[in-house]
């Protein structure tokens, strides 16, 4: 009996692709968590900072939703002490097995996403920081402009080998 | 039908991303209304020509409820509110 | 044959020379050609053969328009029928072929067609074909369809790749002639997102023939600009709602072998603020006998294959004309040194102030054309008496039509305009101004300072200050134009529409008979149906229309413009959706552990479901499946439940909630507990069902079927946010969190305690107890719950999705002395028809919760739920309603199919005597035969009953007899362990 089950990464053997002026790579499966409620993004920032979670990236995700992305895995209590945190009528839905991450970079990041998204990435309209809750083709995905020429996209777990498949089509 | 939608809180998308499900007039009646009333509400619906309420579902974005007035003969859109926000008026 | 190119000019690059073939016949050509002006350069006048009376045909126009000059292309896969010559950039490798003839272009039996025009007039297959009925698609169509045509598609797969894409700009233009030029300048400067399509590989339009020395200049600075894109080769094929237009690039249709990594065409959806319609014109055929030889062209086309590609299709060309045109066209053909025999002009006096050669017949009129498959003479007829007069090409104009198609995409109508004899658009409509020719402008000065100009009102409508215009708008002292529809007194057929062969004589005999309204007369004559949609022949239809009728054009109207403008690849529409991408495929994160247990796997909706797992020996499905289900009855067994809708309600409502939205209660379900709920519709039948349970005060868990995860979600958003929005409840999808394994068997409890780290005996842990556990002393945490589908001692646990296989691994180790064995979705299946379990194949969207035994589950004692008001209707509570029994077959060596209907013992096999169907049915390895769910009228009071089962599409009829669903453990002894 294993005394420590192992958790397998969906993209796991994904090598990191290049392709002219595009960089695609699966990213750790750390934690993705998903809040709801009457709060602000200030608020959860500071609740993220107080619990040891500054290298988090806390993304709007539409009315009164976020998600809070990071590369290490929360443990139980890790996570119970953020539940804790909540101020009254906000919750958390812990996602990180739920949604996977794939980075997007290059010179042609933007060229490439205009190929499944109708999200206008134009620098004027979808600056760093930005984030859609958006189709890709068939695909909901969550994609935050991480850098100038940096993407991420969150998509559900079960999508994630389609999708991944499909970026790298057309990253060729 | 419209081309684009601008939801409210996600901004200008495409139709692809939504999921009409029709009259946004309608209220849903009190349970003892009565049957005419609640027939009514589940089964008759009016075509009407020119301004129409309906409720879009941004399925594949913040997926909100939201009430779209738009022109059946035009196809123009007149405005996009959140519903949920509209029946609370227009409360946070 | 004899070379038509002339020593000098052009645009093309002589320095390379490019081999093709056409019908087998090596040929070159040079950059800077297409396909057409290669054939004209060679001497090639006949192209193809016409669609009804296989006339020989040539090329007529340089452009879109082309109705005549189709060929098809490549081979194989790539094997593309009806490309417009004309449209085709010549390359390398580039393999055409004639179409529509046999045994070959020159010799075609199918000619003999023209021998019997006078049954192949318009409305000869409605008046010919009418009797008798049977035979329209038994003898007719096949005989019809042979004789005429175009050419044939190819049954082999496409090898090339397409993609879709999205843009988005401040203004589109459309179209890269002089107008559109100065709109993209002036937009461009002005630090506006600028798209210029424009359907040609090189921009310019007019200008590209005109020889101007500007538009070197204007395409260096549009290129300097980082804020302007150019796009030829793409072709804006529609306007829709809100200022979206489609689009398609050729990206390499230019190519013989394509860069497999890059599309060979790629659909544009745009965006677009503001958009400059800057389309330009098309110029009018001359309606006389015998304008369909190869020979007679377009005036602007042969000025354009003159000053573009340097070709001179004849040597000895006559002009016919009705305005400035066919004199601009006379004097380049002068300037290259070719031979111009006349300009027939049916004006009094022509105002274009000629100066060259040849001599002007003012007042006259080609009345008929000779020549077979080539031109030979023209006949003319004027105020002095006829002649006839040599001649190998023919330049015609019979005068402008603006094109306005996208304009009227969205329901503007056309407006007849006297002074330009011809239909206009809307000038401006919301996001879209037409400029330039396609406005009515004329000269290029006009066009170039009306793009500038309208590109500058745009771009002001959108909040751009101060755009000064890069061209000043230029006086347009163009004289009134007089429409010309067609030549009196001709012998031969007067070709209107070329593409379908509608002649004007067709045209008469429409309105003769009553088809004189514009849209009676395109069906009745099939004027404008053909692929090229009558761009040169619906304004001279409805001219000629007009004339007969004795009204104006304006009367007549116009026929309704709709996408697409021109003809669109189905492999652009698809995009990347093909193949291995025709839809995402979703996997479970069970999927890999499911693989190297040997699964064969299902699709269920994008889903990869196990169904089962063949084992060594195993030759069919049912061996492997009657083994699956009798272990997990006597040992245990594994199965993903992974692709069951999972859904995290959270809020100090919730639970009010979920008494709302489910017909059971659910506000008093205790931390800790699950419980079957049925969700109906407000028609008052059922929904969805499924357990949710509650892991604290404000959070509950949902579980839904596979089939309406997606659903039932929307449902939940859509009564708490329209329905209820002064609740406090929120919604997360969890489906993809959690790895969900149904464990079930007798042996279940003792696999899985060595597992979770908690006490899980039937004191500890009940039937319907719910809540997280400890797992593998304490290195994960879980979600245990004990809920049964198949009726044994069961237990689903969740564990986070990235652990599944990891934990399935440890659960089959544990299980091996316990004999567990992985299971799927058939014996899933089989397990739950032998409970009496229902799913969507029972939910049929027609039954209430009292069809289907859960009645008395229905709440009494809340004040409302979804569905609770029209439940109560009469004939919700009927007895006689079809409700949910058994069947089994009397003899059990016999079987029936799910789908089969039920017939009362000895009545006649009849849809009146339908008594209900089968709405599930297996075998039972446990009972040794085959056992159904039906819903039967009255059902549960006839168990018993003799009935015959009977499946009418395979005429089998098997006797059986009414019974409880439950056939195993009626008492739930097992299920309670």
């Amino acid at each position: 009996m294993p005394d420590f089950p192992t958790s397998r990464p969906v993209l796991a053997g994904k090598s990191a692709r290049h392709g002219k002026g595009i960089t695609l790579e699966a990213l750790p499966e750390g934690h993705v968590l998903q809040v709801m409620g009457a709060t602000t993004s200030a608020d959860l920032r500071a609740l993220l900072d107080s619990a040891g979670l500054t290298g988090s990236a806390l993304r709007p995700a539409g009315y009164r939703q976020w998600y809070a992305v990071g590369d290490t895995p929360l443990d139980a209590q890790a996570l119970q002490a953020i539940v804790t945190a909540l101020p009254p009528g906000t919750y958390l839905s812990d996602q990180s097995h739920g949604r996977v991450r794939i980075r997007l970079s290059g010179t042609r990041a933007t060229e490439l996403l205009s190929k499944g998204t109708a999200v206008d990435l134009h620098d004027s309209a979808f600056s760093v920081g930005h984030t859609a809750t958006t189709l890709f083709g068939h695909i909901s995905v969550h994609l935050s402009r991480t850098g100038e020429t940096e993407f991420e996209l969150t998509v559900l777990r079960s999508f994630a080998e389609a999708l991944y498949s499909e970026l790298e089509e057309l990253a060729a | 039908m419209a081309s684009l939608i601008t939801c409210p809180h996600c901004g200008q998308r495409p139709k692809e991303e939504f999921t009409i499900k029709g009259d946004a007039s309608l209220t849903r009646p009190a349970p003892d209304a009565g049957p005419d009333v609640w027939y009514d509400y589940v089964y008759l619906r009016s075509n009407p020509k020119g301004l129409h309420k309906e409720y879009w579902h941004h399925s594949s974005g913040c997926r909100r409820w939201l009430i779209v007035e738009r022109d059946t003969v035009t196809h123009k859109v007149h405005s996009v509110t959140d519903a949920a926000l509209t029946k609370l008026g227009g409360a946070a | 044959m004899s070379n038509h190119r002339l020593s000098t000019g052009g645009r093309i690059d002589r320095t390379r020379t490019i081999k093709f073939s056409f019908d087998g016949k090596a040929l070159t050509g040079h950059p800077g050609d297409t396909l057409a002006s290669a054939l004209l350069a060679n001497g090639i006048q006949l192209v193809g053969r016409s669609f009804k009376y296989h006339r020989p045909r040539g090329i007529l126009t340089a452009g879109a328009a082309e109705p005549n000059a189709l060929v098809t292309t490549g081979a194989g896969g790539r094997t593309e029928a009806n490309t417009r010559a004309t449209m085709i950039e010549l390359h390398d490798g580039l393999i055409a072929r004639s179409q529509n003839r046999w045994p070959s272009l020159a010799f075609d039996i199918g000619a003999a067609n023209g021998l019997l025009s006078p049954f192949l007039s318009a409305g000869f297959y409605y008046k010919t074909f009418m009797w008798p009925a049977g035979f329209w698609e038994k003898v007719y169509e096949p005989l019809i369809r042979n004789a005429a045509g175009l050419g044939k598609a190819t049954y082999e797969a496409d090898p090339d790749a397409y993609e879709k894409c999205w843009a988005h700009c401040d203004l589109l233009v459309i179209g890269a002639g002089p107008a559109g030029l100065a709109a993209a300048l002036t937009a461009g400067r002005a630090g506006a997102r600028v798209l210029l399509a424009d359907e040609g590989f090189a921009l310019g339009g007019s200008l590209l023939t005109d020889g101007d020395a500007t538009l070197t200049t204007i395409l260096a600075e549009l290129d300097a600009l980082p804020n302007v894109q150019c796009l030829p080769r793409t072709t804006v094929i529609g306007w829709y709602d809100d200022n979206v237009f489609g689009a398609v690039e050729r990206v390499q249709k230019h190519v013989a072998l394509p860069d497999p990594h890059q599309p060979v065409e790629r659909f544009w959806r745009i965006i677009a603020k503001q958009a400059i319609l800057a389309t330009g014109a098309e110029e009018r055929p001359l309606v006389f006998g015998g304008n369909d030889i190869p020979g007679v062209m377009m005036a602007s086309a042969m000025r354009s294959y003159l000053n573009r590609q340097a070709v001179a299709p004849g040597k000895r060309t006559v002009v016919f004309t009705t305005n400035d045109a066919g004199y601009r066209a006379a004097a380049d053909l002068e300037a290259a040194g070719v031979d111009v025999a006349a300009i027939v002009d049916p004006r009094a006096r022509s105002d274009a102030g000629w100066q060259g050669k040849a001599k002007v017949l003012a007042n006259s009129c080609i009345v008929d054309a000779a020549g077979g498959k080539a031109l030979r003479s023209v006949h003319i007829a004027g105020a002095s008496g006829t002649q006839t007069i040599e001649a190998d090409a023919l330049a015609m104009s019979g005068g402008w039509s603006p094109i306005i198609h996208l304009a009227c995409h969205r329901g503007a109508k056309p407006v007849w305009s006297e002074r330009h004899a011809a239909f206009l658009a809307p000038e401006r409509q919301e996001g879209l101004t037409i400029a330039g020719a396609a406005s009515g402008h004329a000269s290029t000065s006009a066009c170039l300072g009306d793009g500038a100009r309208k590109a500058a009102e745009a771009l002001a409508a959108i909040g751009f200050a101060r755009v000064e215009p890069t061209f000043l708008s230029a006086d347009d002292t163009q004289a009134a134009a007089t429409p010309f529809w067609y030549v009196k007194g001709s012998k031969g057929k007067a070709f209107v529409d070329y593409q379908n062969d509608v002649h004007l004589k067709d045209l008469g005999l429409a309105v003769r008979e009553g088809y004189g309204d514009v849209e009676l007369a395109k069906r009745y004559t099939t004027n404008g149906m053909a692929t090229d949609q009558g761009k040169l022949s619906n304004i001279n239809a409805i001219g000629i229309l007009a004339e007969a009728r004795g009204v104006s054009p304006a009367e007549v109207g116009t026929t309704t413009f709709r996408p697409f403008y021109t003809p669109v690849s189905f492999g652009a529409l698809t995009g990347t959706s093909r193949a291995k991408h025709f839809q995402p495929a979703r996997k479970s994160p069970l999927h890999e552990w499911a693989k190297k247990n040997g699964a064969v796997f299902v699709e269920t909706g994008l889903w990869y479901r196990s169904a089962w797992f063949p084992r060594a020996g195993e030759t069919t499905w049912r061996e492997s499946v009657d083994r699956e289900v009798l272990n997990i009855r006597k040992n245990a067994g594994l199965c993903d439940a992974s692709t069951l809708g999972k859904i995290e309600i959270f809020g100090k409502d919730a639970a009010t909630f979920l008494d709302r939205v489910y017909c059971n209660g659910f506000a008093k379900l205790p931390v800790g507990r699950a419980r079957y709920g049925i969700m109906l519709r407000e028609d008052g039948l059922i929904y969805d069902d499924g357990t949710t349970s509650r892991l604290s005060e404000d959070h509950f868990f949902m579980t839904t079927t596979t089939a309406l995860a997606a659903g039932v979600l929307t449902h939940l958003e859509f009564c708490a946010q329209t329905l209820w929005p002064e609740l406090e409840v929120h919604f997360a999808s969890s489906t993809d969190q959690w790895a969900q394994m149904a464990i079930a068997g007798p042996k279940s409890r003792a696999i899985l305690s060595e597992i979770v780290d908690e006490d899980i005996s039937d004191a500890a842990f009940p039937f319907m107890s719910a809540r997280t556990v400890s797992l593998f002393g304490g290195n994960l945490e879980g979600r245990l719950f004990r809920i049964s589908f198949s009726g044994e001692l069961a237990y689903e646990l969740g564990v986070p999705a990235g652990y599944a296989e990891s934990v399935a691994d440890a659960i089959m180790q544990a299980g091996a002395k316990h004999d567990i064995c992985a299971y799927g979705a058939e014996a899933l299946g089989v397990l739950r028809i032998e409970k009496g379990h229902v799913t969507h194949a029972e939910i049929n969207g027609t039954v209430t919760p009292g069809d289907l035994g859960f009645g008395r589950m229905v709440s009494t004692t809340k004040p409302d739920f979804i569905g609770k008001a029209m439940l109560t209707r009469e004939g919700m509570q009927a007895a006689d309603r079809p409700r949910l029994v058994g069947v089994k077959p009397i003899n059990p060596e016999t079987s029936f199919r799910t789908g089969s209907h039920i017939l009362a013992d000895g009545a006649a096999a009849t849809l009146e005597n339908d008594q209900g169907y089968v709405t599930s049915s297996c075998f039972s390895p446990n009972l040794g035969h085959t056992i159904g769910l039906a819903l039967i009228n009255n059902g549960p009071e006839r168990l018993g009953e003799k009935v015959m089962i009977w499946n009418g599409l395979r005429n089998e009829f098997t006797e059986g007899v009414i019974c409880s669903p439950v056939f195993i453990d009626p008492e739930n002894e097992k299920l309670h362990a």
